[in-house]
């Protein structure tokens, strides 16, 4: 990470740059649009209150996705607990949101990526939007997830295995490039 | 068969890959997000002002009242301080005067 000694965050600047990030990635996480929504938000009001222990942009960029994957895994918990509680399954929930989230803009191929995606386990679903969306590479996902290289390795692997898996079957025509 | 398969799937991997890449690309922000973030932002640091503002009112005030508070207080011992002095000096008069007034009793005692 870069340090930069004369560089001072400017928090409309940082939300206008991350905003799409921290949105995109909530998003999924979760798998639901409105609760990403919800979440960006807090996230980004988080930095406002800690922009001063922000040293850089590329510890900005850190810090935010960070935030975003733990604030991600605590909103899933809660819902997880909720759903426990109520007696409903948090995937069909999740697979029913998938239902209604827009896809206008969207390309067939990445709606049901993002359909599939939320139905991985949280770890690995973690480690492949983070390799996909964000383009890290593992040693840098292994910092951000706070994992050790061989796990994030791993999961990425299996994620991705089980994706193309599922993808198969409900995919052929796109993943064979028909 | 298998073999094939898994040959096939090898060879396919980097382009679902690819395709995974194009895919999941990142989403628009949702219109009004960042208003409704610089707009939060905002209150809170007016909210962090007013608050400040109002503990540097409290903490003058407090000053403000212990100041009055020693004065009062430092010119109420000063008064007590000058009150006994004066008092000492009252009784120190007395004393002299009852002293002289026994020498001139009893000079009068011996002329008698």
């Amino acid at each position: 990470m870069r340090g930069n000694l004369s560089w001072q965050p400017d928090f409309e600047e940082l939300v206008d740059e991350h905003q799409s990030m921290v949105f995109s990635l909530a998003l999924r996480m979760t798998g639901d649009r409105g609760l990403a929504e919800e979440l960006a938000q807090d996230v980004l009001l988080e930095l406002d209150r800690n922009l001063g222990k922000i040293k850089s942009p590329d510890h900005a960029r850190f810090w935010l996705r960070q935030v975003t994957l733990h604030r991600s895994a605590d909103a899933l918990r809660r819902k997880r607990a909720n759903a426990a509680t109520l007696g409903t399954d948090v995937w069909v929930e999740l697979e029913e949101r998938h239902g209604f989230m827009e896809r206008d803009a969207e390309s067939p191929l990445g709606v049901r990526i993002e359909e599939l995606l939320a139905t991985l386990p949280e770890s690995q679903r973690a480690a492949l939007v983070l390799r996909y969306q964000e383009d890290l590479t593992p040693e840098e996902i292994a910092v951000t997830m706070q994992s050790p290289v061989a796990t994030v390795k791993s999961q990425l692997q299996r994620g991705l295995k089980l994706l193309r898996m599922r993808a198969s079957s409900t995919l052929k025509e796109y993943v064979r490039g028909a | 068969m298998e073999h094939k398969d898994m040959e096939h799937d090898e060879k396919d991997l980097p382009e679902f890959e690819r395709k995974l890449r194009v895919a999941m690309a990142r989403r628009e922000a949702p219109l009004g997000l960042k208003t409704r973030v610089l707009a939060q932002a905002r209150e809170r640091r007016q909210g962090q002002r007013r608050l400040w503002w109002m503990i540097e009112r409290i903490a003058a005030t407090v000053v403000l009242a212990a100041a009055v508070g020693g004065f009062v207080e430092y010119r109420h011992i000063e008064e007590v301080r000058k009150g006994e002095a004066a008092k000492e000096q009252v009784l120190t008069a007395l004393r002299i005067t009852g002293r002289t007034m026994s020498r001139v009793q009893e000079k009068l005692a011996d002329e008698r």
